[in-house]
């Protein structure tokens, strides 16, 4: 199998730990189901991930430098 | 000049603008040769207040404003499918129905098509970027050979072409096993001659061999009907790129050659399968783009193509704008009355006892409420001076 996060398409995933999910959702003022989604089956999920968990992805952004999105994974 | 002063440099630093602004300013100064902070001073300034009030307002329907940008110019497209043979003469549907396609995220598009990148070694030998070609595009028995079918002896006759077999790196034997699998007949080799016959006498039977045969893919993968390679220029020297007709996303990047990590297909669906989702929203974003682009439509701000992708890919997997996807996965029975299929939306809200709770935008409208956007989301609260 080819590796997926070497692909230029493919931003850096990153399964956040508990207090950063706290703190960021604090933050924002939202509840984890009010996130983005992504399936567990997904191509370029970490290995390490699962349902519930909350993923970081480091976007290379067009229109800033970097941009950080999360993305909730749930069943599928 | 390629330097600021350092004084200008801190002026551009203690801005509130974002990095990549940042970095124009600093190169547009450079360019220019601006070498007095008080003029430095002002430029920024100046930059500053235009991206201050170019931002988006708290509570302002961005949404709609994506809707409008991208449709107006939309208007000035090609409305007929345009089939523009474009890169390496290969049709591609171009102009209003591939953004259409893109936006209604059709698991197949009209023209499927890849772009491979090859690896170090073989992007700049030809006959190494051969060797992948073969690979790719599928071998079948009219490019082997010529096909001649004798009626009168029931028998079907295969003279391969020594040249072609050699070139593709097929064996004849290879050719006489396959067929024998799949069409499951007996035939005789003969040098690079190929023969066989139904098991019983049979005009029909023998036609329908013939037409089989005719399918059978000896050589690459089934989908990719022809691969045309062209020489690219870099920065630094040339490499040689292929373009398929035809996607295959999965089997091509597993091919020994091929870059994995540059590779890739206008099928946003494949992608998904095979990089994720937030790889099908960069490809969105890309197409969506690019299509735009190259009708000539490249003032559209990006912004609005990727609030567009953001909201397809929002839920984990591509969902198309319209009422199978976004709009038809609204809470609001009103807001998906008034999109399409009025009736019958309605209908199946009254049967299953619907609840409309008026939160979002349409609903307000049609039931004569202010909308909850922009001023109509601000309440005021009379209150003492001194709380």
């Amino acid at each position: 199998m080819v590796n997926v996060h070497a692909h230029t398409l493919v931003p850096e995933h990153r399964v956040m730990n508990e207090d950063e999910i706290e703190e960021f959702l604090e933050e924002y003022d939202i509840d984890r189901t009010d996130l983005p989604k992504i399936v567990a089956g997904d191509a370029a999920i970490p290995d390490e991930a699962s349902v519930g968990d909350v993923i970081e992805i480091k976007r290379d952004s067009r229109t800033t430098t970097t941009a950080y999105v999360y993305r909730l994974v749930i069943e599928g | 000049m390629t330097e600021l002063k350092r004084s200008i440099e801190r002026v551009i630093d203690d801005s509130e603008l974002p990095k990549r602004l940042r970095e124009r300013v600093r190169q547009t100064m450079i360019d220019r040769e601006v070498d007095d902070k008080s003029v430095a001073e002002e430029i920024v300034q100046a930059v500053s207040a235009q991206y201050e009030a170019n931002r988006v307002d708290p509570l302002e329907p961005v949404g709609t404003v994506s809707a409008q940008s991208i449709g107006e110019p939309g208007t000035q497209m090609t409305m007929n499918t345009f089939h523009y043979a474009g890169v390496a003469e290969i049709d591609v549907t171009q102009g209003l129905p591939r953004l259409i396609e893109l936006v209604d995220a059709r698991k197949k598009p009209d023209t499927p098509m890849m772009t491979v990148y090859l690896e170090d070694e073989f992007a700049d030998d030809r006959e190494k970027a051969h060797e992948v070609v073969w690979q790719i595009e599928s071998t079948r028995i009219l490019s082997l050979g010529d096909v001649s079918t004798n009626v009168a002896d029931m028998r079907v006759t295969i003279t391969l072409n020594e040249e072609t077999l050699e070139e593709r790196m097929i064996e004849p034997e290879t050719v006489q096993e396959r067929i024998e699998s799949q069409l499951g007949v007996d035939a005789s080799l003969d040098g690079t001659v190929i023969e066989f016959g139904p098991t019983q006498p049979s005009y029909r039977e023998l036609l329908q061999l013939v037409e089989d045969l005719r399918d059978i893919v000896f050589k690459g993968i089934e989908d990719i009907s022809r691969v045309v390679i062209r020489k690219e220029e870099l920065d630094e020297g040339e490499e040689f790129v292929l373009y398929t007709e035809g996607s295959s996303f999965g089997d091509v990047l597993d091919i020994d050659g091929v870059d994995a990590t540059r590779t890739i297909t206008n099928d946003i669906h494949e992608i998904h399968k095979n990089l994720g989702i937030e790889a099908a929203r960069e490809a969105i974003i890309n197409e969506t783009m690019e299509t735009l682009e190259e009708q000539g439509l490249d003032d559209v701000n990006v912004r609005h193509l990727m609030l567009v992708a953001d909201i397809m890919t929002n839920n984990g997997d591509i969902s198309s704008i319209g009422r199978h996807g976004i709009s038809g996965a609204k809470a609001s029975v009103l807001a998906r009355a008034a999109f399409e299929v009025t009736v019958n939306h309605l209908l199946d809200a009254a049967v299953h006892g619907e609840i409309d709770t008026l939160s979002g935008v349409t609903e307000n409208v049609i039931v004569g409420k202010p909308i909850k956007l922009g001023t109509g989301d601000v309440d005021l609260r009379v209150g003492t001076a001194d709380q």
